[in-house]
């Protein structure tokens, strides 16, 4: 991304309070690091079995129940999200050039429609399922892609600090 | 000491040390690994706590085997990145802690998995549980401060 582009946003991500207190407070920053790990595994947990129901694998958790673990999963992104804002205010200069960050954040906005399409074109269908009984295939695709943008993100989350220019 | 220092210079370590691309996949691995893991262990713990009760604890047997396959990702990743520095990683408090609370977790997960399957009172299942969930979590937390402390 042209620095140009990015210059004024960034500034003004990092002239906010969040940003100058994460550079300030020394322990912060690994403190909201933790949190976005344990944001993760919850995330990832709640959407492993959801995902894993409607793609047909453990097809004997019960559907509804399944479902329950929506709410936890948009806690957990919730968590993620807030503490993910708190570090690109705490450095945007080094963020918004870095490749891995670019494709993270357009797979996030992929994922956010894929799970808004699972939720207004295929959660209600799904609530019908019997214990045992087989989705449709296109409710599996979207857990399939599901699960492989979530990984997929985990991944370029990970590679940030190794591929700054 | 001997055998830290021999790992250190082994293939491996070198390896992980000196390849360009060798670390960071290793360690996206371990990042992903984890999440599979503590997503098993967190969802199948709320389960055991009360939350979305309505799915059978054994239809949750397929997710355990994929708990499974996280696990065994991150033993192997986690080994290769130990051979990066053992002589450092070994004496080093927040890595003690790791694996104190991984094997604390694992332990206490299968006692949980035997309290379900078993006769053993609700409460102290849920406690086991509870117990287990905050020792898989402090392993993700002492391992993610192993780069600070």
């Amino acid at each position: 991304m042209d620095y140009d582009t990015y210059a004024p946003l960034a500034s003004w991500f990092e002239s906010t309070m969040v940003g100058e207190q994460m550079r300030n407070i020394f322990w912060l920053f690994p403190m909201m690091e933790t949190l976005h790990f344990i944001g993760l595994t919850v995330l990832f947990g709640s959407l492993l079995v959801i995902d894993v129901r409607v793609i047909g694998f453990g097809r004997f958790i019960n559907m509804n129940s399944a479902m329950k673990f929506i709410p936890v999963a948009i806690g957990a992104f919730s968590v993620n999200l807030i503490t993910g804002i708190a570090f690109l205010c705490a450095d945007p200069f080094r963020y918004f050039p870095n490749i891995a960050f670019q494709w993270k954040m357009g797979l996030l906005i992929i994922a956010g429609l894929n799970a808004l399409w699972f939720w207004f074109g295929e959660h209600k269908e799904l609530q019908q399922l019997a214990d045992g009984e087989d989705a449709e295939f296109r409710a599996k695709a979207i857990a399939a892609v599901s699960l492989f943008l979530w990984v997929a993100i985990i991944i370029l989350g990970r590679f940030m600090p190794y591929v700054e220019y | 000491m001997g055998f830290l220092l021999w790992l250190e210079e082994s293939g491996l370590g070198i390896f992980i040390r000196e390849s360009l691309w060798g670390y960071p996949i290793v360690l996206s691995s371990h990042a992903v690994g984890m999440a599979t893991v503590m997503g098993v262990v967190v969802a199948l713990n709320f389960r055991v706590l009360g939350y979305a009760r309505d799915i059978s604890v054994l239809a949750f047997d397929k997710l355990f085997l994929i708990g499974w396959v996280g696990f065994i990702v991150n033993l192997i990743s986690g080994l290769i990145l130990f051979c990066n520095t053992p002589t450092t990683y070994f004496f080093q408090g927040s890595f003690q802690l790791k694996i104190a609370f991984i094997v604390g977790g694992g332990v206490l997960m299968k006692v949980v998995m035997n309290s379900v399957r078993g006769e053993t009172s609700e409460g102290l299942t849920k406690l086991a549980s509870a117990a287990c969930i905050l020792c898989w979590f402090g392993g993700v937390i002492t391992g993610r401060l192993m780069a600070y402390l």
